[in-house]
């Protein structure tokens, strides 16, 4: 480090006056999410530098729009920032990697005028070995893996991608999930194989999988005893045509709380079996999304070219059922599960192994370690 | 670099390595130009390039016009698109259609 800082001044760091208000310098810099960031010293810097495997200078991968290059030090900084523990760090990074991944299409995603942010959800042992919050209140506050992880994305996010809002984020409405969203899946409540071993991974391997997602919609149902009855709520959350999976299609998520998992999986039912009934029994008429021609004879492009245009045609939310992707994830008591609608056709959810922990190769669709949904 | 002295704080931005890039000098005329048109594929967009491209025709007579269409309107053009738009028009016109 020494011989770095005679040869070029660091272009990371500089010196303020002793006694400098640090929260407030970083407010003034604009280099926070609007909350206090905790001030990155020399050592907490290094010490996640080395979480990460050394080589500060080391780029793991550019952020856009501003395309930034994210070194390991840079990265360092903002897992700082955010308040993350140095076990948290190579989440953070696999995230960032499925992130840039091409198919993800990041750059779209922060600009864009819908209000789409990337939702995280960690699968596999590390999240229990984190400490992550997959059960009580698993997308709400109160636990420091869940707010950090998803804290330093979005940082990473702001500052290296430069999405500020109004300026390279052109969001109309934006979410609360774009201070933080972050998940693990409710491994220990679920009827049935983890998301990752489903998509091939084993279970011993942690992944982290990310889709461009809007907030999440509560599905209430308390009375059904069937996986009809609880399926059919969803369906019903799903059916309109105000999500942007309605008029972009793409990819979307479903959560089913663990309550809501038990009764359907007593009934044998397996994730395919949910997610092909969803897919079969949400959707739109052509007439709704058209609104009966009203304004013109659209032609919606961002529709499949195969569905069929007429007025009683029924419009699938997402093109097949594998794009609904399933996870069980919420407290042990009430039978409440949500849907939570994708982007659209424009990016492609991404599954990815967490460095160290498991052999992404293995997987069945993988290239470059990343796999694409 | 202030002083070497007091707290050290860092920038969390990351560096952008960019090759700066000159406009195109502008056409001196219209008139007799090959007008490129890249349709960004939102729905509308067609439409309103259409339109205004017949609109620009009768007034300035172009050489030539041909209709591009980029893959996804979220995504960047595909580098050889652009490299094919550069090397066979004069002008271009783009433009979103919500």
């Amino acid at each position: 480090m020494a011989e770095r800082a005679v040869a070029a001044p660091d272009p990371t760091t500089e010196r303020v006056p002793a006694g400098t208000d640090l929260v407030e310098w970083y407010f003034e810099q604009g280099w926070t999410d609007g909350l206090p960031v905790v001030p990155p010293t020399r050592a907490k810097v290094d010490e996640m530098v080395a979480a990460l495997g050394g080589e500060p200078d080391r780029v793991e991968c550019k952020i856009p729009p501003r395309h930034g290059s994210l070194t390991r030090e840079v990265l360092a900084i903002n897992l700082v920032m955010a308040g993350c523990k140095t076990d948290y760090a190579p989440v953070v990074r696999a995230a960032l990697l499925a992130l840039t991944a091409k198919a993800f299409n990041l750059n779209g995603v922060q600009a864009t005028t819908h209000m789409a942010g990337p939702l995280l959800i960690v699968n596999g042992p590390v999240a229990q070995a984190i400490g992550m919050n997959g059960g009580c209140n698993a997308f709400g506050s109160g636990n420091r893996a869940n707010a950090t992880i998803g804290r330093a994305i979005r940082l990473v996010l702001l500052n290296v991608g430069g999405a500020w809002p109004g300026e390279l984020d052109k969001s109309t409405l934006g979410h609360p999930g774009k201070y933080t969203y972050c998940v693990a899946e409710n491994e220990a409540h679920s009827p049935w194989a983890p998301y990752h071993v489903e998509k091939g991974f084993a279970p011993e391997d942690s992944t982290v999988f990310v889709i461009a997602a809007e907030p999440p919609h509560s599905v209430t149902n308390h009375v059904a005893n069937d996986p009809e009855g609880i399926l059919d709520s969803i369906c019903s959350a799903m059916s309109t045509i105000a999500h942007n999976n309605a008029v972009s299609s793409g990819h979307c998520a479903v959560v089913i709380g663990p309550e809501h998992a038990r009764t359907i999986a007593a009934k044998g039912w397996t994730r395919h079996d949910v997610r092909s009934y969803l897919w079969m029994n949400a959707y739109n008429l052509f007439s709704a999304l058209t609104f009966d021609h009203r304004y013109g004879k659209i032609y919606n492009r961002n529709l499949p070219k195969h569905y069929k245009r007429e007025p009683g045609s029924r419009i699938p939310v997402v093109p097949s059922a594998d794009n609904i992707h399933l996870f069980v994830i919420g407290g042990e008591a009430g039978r409440f599960s949500a849907f939570i609608p994708g982007w659209g056709h424009m990016t492609s959810p991404v599954l990815r192994s967490i460095e160290g922990s498991g052999d992404s190769e293995k997987a069945p669709i993988c290239v470059d370690g990343t796999c694409y949904l | 670099m202030t002083s070497n002295t007091g707290q050290i704080v860092f920038d969390p931005r990351g560096i952008v390595e960019a090759t700066p890039m000159r406009l195109a000098p502008r056409v001196a005329s219209l008139v007799g130009a090959r007008l490129g048109v890249l349709d960004n594929t939102k729905w509308n967009a067609n439409r309103l390039l259409k339109r205004t491209a017949a609109k620009l025709q009768d007034r300035f007579a172009f050489g030539a016009v041909t209709f591009y269409r980029k893959e996804s309107f979220s995504k960047d053009a595909d580098p050889a698109l652009i490299k094919e738009i550069a090397a066979a028009n004069d002008v271009v016109l783009t433009a979103i259609g919500d």
